[in-house]
């Protein structure tokens, strides 16, 4: 699948490789249209035990379970648990404060640095990529002040590399409307999906945890990826300095050494809003500092999740 | 303040450079492309006031830092605390001392008195400022002396004469205008007895106005020690005149022992001491005044009608007043020279005048024509006793001379006045009064109308006068009409020329009638004019004094029988003590002023300098730290106390947990 047509910037099969061995796993029961390595809300053929059942006029004689019909006269259907497919839907944050980055990864050569809409792409196009790999459907929305473009969910290997397209086409501008983009992705999803959030998440908390109840409430499964550059929280500046906002908002005049104090205060206040939010409304959600390898951000996301399947 | 190289000031300017570094820092802004915005804009908006406040007070800090480092290489010198007007190192300095008897007070936790304090200041001072010249005013020549050497300065040392501040400061700006100097700093060191300052003296405006005009800079740097002497007793004879007892003789001295800040009563032993026997007497102080009026000393059989003595009180905070000098002798016939136009008048003044005070004493008035002048006993009289049209010409010379070598001159009006003028003053003319007038104001506390020895006053207001001749020219009234008019005037330099605005006529005045006030009057000129021919005299040191033991032929010098001893005449007469010349004792003591003067305000002797500058500095007698003082480390202090603070607001406040790290992540995974 990765051979064909031009070589994707964001994939990089060795990582691919390595990560394929632990599989992507809903926490949620699914509902797909085909059988898949996913719970599904229904009772299905696999062989998995799940429960017994009374027998009414209707049901599969085949499926009844004679020896406990002799021990206790009473007629029971056995019941197994049905696996079925997943939808994950990508939600890509494009909006222009994406395109800051003050890293190089080591392996990248050249004098630019690393954006967060690179290291976002990376991410939705590793998990686009092993979704697909095991069956599920991969669908995406790139999302500015609206949703700027959208792929709904396919199983096809065609369909995953519209989805590729999307990523590689996909420039930071516009500002971030993320939570008026997670309603409307609530109410297009119609079934429950996986949606994984790419973003940097630069909107009210309060806002986006109306959009998480939303998502929720849809019985969607939802991750965040939240993306912080090191500089965004280091703030290590030391002359006088003009910042110009990426997003369009105009410029602000500041002395670092004066302000990083009160800076780093704000950071820390936001950052707590949205760590009280994501535990109270149950969201799978990624801090991560795009200093650190993408790699080692998604094998903690697999492996939580298969982990948490395990328990179940 | 005062810099010792003020020239460092210049730099001054630099105190702006952490606010210039500041800007330009803020000029060399960068700019970036930036994404978390929010966090920007919630920062501003928490910016808080102590931030702000912080922020100013560490460029303050930085500012001050800089300052203090300029000020200290500019060696700044400490002149008291209040002492901030400011001026360089002096290429002159001049020093005027007030030597004065009460500048030997002392505080009575101290030896040191205020003299030997404000010599000892001074010089540490000007050893600091170490300007180019350094002068001491003595009389009315300036001194060139080392500053350190002032304080063990001979011609520093204490007086018993009374200072002429006026007069030496005078004597510095005829040095400094003679002397083109270039900036010049006059130190004067005084405890501010009027008497010393002469506060009415005319010539103060002038002397402000004249140095005010100097090209040259001049500041004027008053060391004022004006706290006045704690429980100090004055001993002052009064009078010590002979008496003969049969063929014995006994000496009636009268002493006075004053005090200025009253106080409890106290019992003096007042110790005599004449011919080398010494014996004591008690006297009961309280409130400010004692008296001890003729208090009689037998000198025997044997003894020289001629002599001097001593009193003397124990020692207290100013030694300089506890001893009083006096000489007796006989005293010489009291003649009285009486010349008068109108025989009535003549007859009266030749009566007042020939009546002698004590029954031991021999009067004589001489009644003399005026084509007779020239062969009058000039030699021999006391006072001249005029009544007629002023002298003029020859007539003028001798009365001139007679008053020149201590004679007292009184001087009636015509019946004819006209413009003839003696001594600056002429007759004016003649008013009749309808209803006769009474004098309302006449001094009673010094000159010939003062009050006796006992305080009792002399019944001037008593005297009615119907008709009186006005004056014209410059005197002094001592007593005057009711409508203002002068009665009894003197000229003003006191050459002993009194002027009598009436006569001893009944058509003109009650003075025959009411004979006391006349009586008086003339016995006490007489008294005056017997000063100079008696062969025992009491002087006040001083000028006049300097004058008589100066006068004489050279082969008569003057012995020093008591007193410091050395010097010359001019130290004799401004040091207390005894001189004999030619068989003439002389008493040389402190004026009566110095006793009793009360210090000057300070806003009073701060106004004679006003437009000029001028700096006052409190002194205290034993207090002898420098009135001026090298502070530079005072100034490196505040350098590295300002560092100090600087950077303690500098320090990062405590931060928050680390946000960058990856172990941040891990922790919210």
């Amino acid at each position: 699948m990765l051979s064909d047509r031009q070589p994707r910037s964001f994939l990089e099969p060795a990582v691919l490789a390595r990560l394929s061995g632990v599989p992507l796993v809903a926490r949620r029961p699914m509902v797909g249209n085909v059988s898949g390595r996913h719970a599904s809300p229904h009772r299905g053929s696999s062989v998995e035990f799940a429960e017994y059942r009374k027998y009414v006029p209707g049901d599969d004689l085949r499926r009844l379970d004679w020896r406990a019909f002799g021990r206790s006269d009473r007629f029971y259907v056995k019941e197994y648990e049905a696996d079925t497919n997943l939808r994950l839907v990508l939600v890509l944050d494009t909006s222009g404060s994406m395109a800051f980055g003050s890293t190089k990864p080591a392996a990248q050569a050249g004098p630019q640095p690393l954006v967060k809409l690179d290291y976002a792409r990376r991410i939705c196009g590793a998990l686009g990529y092993l979704a697909s790999q095991q069956g599920d459907a991969v669908g995406i929305a790139c999302a500015a002040e609206r949703i700027v473009r959208t792929l709904p969910p396919r199983r096809s290997p065609a369909h995953l590399r519209l989805v590729f397209d999307v990523l590689d086409e996909a420039r930071p501008q516009g500002t971030t409307g993320l939570p008026e983009v997670l309603h409307e992705i609530a109410e297009t999803i119609r079934q429950r999906a996986l949606v994984v959030i790419v973003s940097d998440l630069f909107a009210e908390p309060a806002e986006l945890a109306g959009a998480f109840d939303h998502l929720k409430f849809r019985r969607h499964d939802v991750a965040v990826f939240h993306l912080l550059d090191p500089q965004e929280l280091a703030f290590a500046f030391q002359r006088p300095t003009r910042f110009l906002d990426l997003e369009g908002g105009g410029a602000i005049f500041a002395d670092p050494v004066e302000i990083a104090e009160r800076y780093h205060a704000a950071v820390t206040n936001y950052l707590e809003a949205l760590r009280r939010i994501v535990l109270e409304k149950g969201i799978d959600y990624h801090r991560v500092v795009t200093d650190e390898p993408y790699e080692q951000v998604l094998a903690r996301f697999l492996v939580g999740r298969a982990a948490a399947r395990g328990l179940r | 303040m005062t810099f010792l190289q003020p020239w460092v000031l210049v730099a001054l300017p630099l105190v702006a450079l952490p606010l210039i570094i500041h800007l330009i820092n803020q000029r060399r802004f960068q700019t970036v492309q930036w994404a978390a915005m929010r966090f920007l804009l919630a920062a501003r908006a928490m910016s808080s006031g102590y931030s702000k406040l912080r922020h100013w007070l560490i460029m303050l800090l930085r500012m001050l830092a800089v300052a203090a480092v300029i000020l200290a290489i500019g060696r700044p010198l400490s002149r008291g605390w209040l002492a901030l007007a400011g001026g360089a190192r002096p290429d002159t300095a001049i020093v005027v001392l007030d030597r004065s008897p009460s500048m030997q007070a002392r505080d009575p936790a101290s030896p040191a008195t205020k003299l030997t304090t404000g010599r000892q200041q001074l010089a540490e001072t000007l050893a600091t400022l170490a300007p180019q010249r350094c002068l001491v005013v003595e009389g009315e020549k300036l001194v060139e002396v080392p500053p350190a050497a002032l304080a063990d300065l001979p011609a520093a040392g204490p007086l018993a004469a009374a200072a002429d501040i006026p007069g030496m400061l005078q004597a510095a700006y005829d040095h400094i205008r003679d002397n083109a100097a270039g900036t010049a700093e006059i130190w004067i060191c005084s405890d501010e007895r009027t008497n010393d300052w002469r506060l009415d003296d005319g010539g103060w405006a002038g002397l402000r106005d004249a140095f005010a005009k100097l090209p040259q800079q001049v500041r004027f740097q008053l060391v004022a020690f004006d706290a006045p002497p704690k429980g100090n007793v004055a001993v002052r004879v009064t009078e010590a005149r002979l008496e003969r007892r049969g063929d014995a003789r006994q000496l009636l001295v009268s002493v006075t022992a004053t005090r200025q800040d009253g106080g409890d009563d106290v019992t003096l032993p007042v110790k005599f001491e004449i011919g080398g026997v010494t014996t004591s007497v008690e006297l009961e102080l309280s409130g400010r005044e004692a008296v001890l009026a003729n208090h009689a000393l037998p000198l025997g059989r044997g003894a020289a009608a001629r002599g001097w003595g001593r009193v003397s009180i124990p020692a207290d905070t100013c030694e300089a007043d506890n001893e009083f000098y006096f000489v007796f002798d006989e005293p010489p016939p009291r003649l009285a020279l009486v010349v008068a136009e109108e025989a009535a008048a003549g007859r009266v003044l030749e009566l007042a005048a020939s009546i002698p005070p004590s029954k031991e004493l021999v009067a004589r008035a001489e009644s003399v024509p005026r084509s007779g002048l020239a062969t009058a006993p000039w030699a021999e009289a006391a006072a001249l006793i005029w009544q007629g049209p002023l002298p003029t010409g020859d007539e003028a010379k001798l009365v001139a001379e007679f008053v020149a070598r201590g004679g007292q001159a009184v001087f009636f009006p015509p019946e004819a006045t006209d413009d003839t003028t003696f001594a600056g003053v002429a007759w004016g003319e003649w008013l009749a009064h309808p209803q006769p007038l009474r004098p309302e104001q006449w001094r009673s506390d010094e000159d010939i109308l003062a009050n006796t020895l006992a305080s009792g006053a002399l019944p001037v207001g008593e005297l009615e006068v119907q008709r009186s001749c006005g004056l014209v020219g410059d005197i002094v009234p001592l007593a005057a009409l009711a409508d203002g008019l002068p009665l009894v005037a003197r000229v003003p330099d006191g050459r002993g020329i009194y002027f009598c605005g009436t006569l001893p006529r009944p058509r003109e005045s009650s003075l025959a009638r009411e004979g006391i006030v006349l009586y008086a009057l003339l016995q006490r000129l007489i008294e005056r004019g017997l000063e100079p021919l008696a062969g025992a005299r009491q002087l006040v040191a001083g000028p006049t004094a300097n004058a008589i033991l100066a006068s004489g032929a050279p082969d008569s010098r003057w012995a020093r029988l008591a007193g410091p001893a050395g010097g010359g005449s001019t130290e004799a007469a401004s040091q207390a003590g005894v001189s004999e010349s030619a068989g003439r004792l002389v008493a040389v003591n402190r004026p009566l002023a110095e006793d009793l003067a009360p210090i000057a305000s300070s806003e009073r002797i701060d106004g004679l300098f006003r437009g000029l500058s001028y700096t006052r500095v409190e002194g205290r007698a034993g207090r002898g730290d420098s009135i001026v003082q090298e502070i530079w480390r005072a100034f490196l202090i505040a350098m590295l106390l300002a560092l100090v603070g600087e950077g303690i607001l500098s320090l990062p406040r405590r931060r928050a947990a680390p946000l960058v790290t990856p172990a941040l992540a891990e922790a919210a995974a």
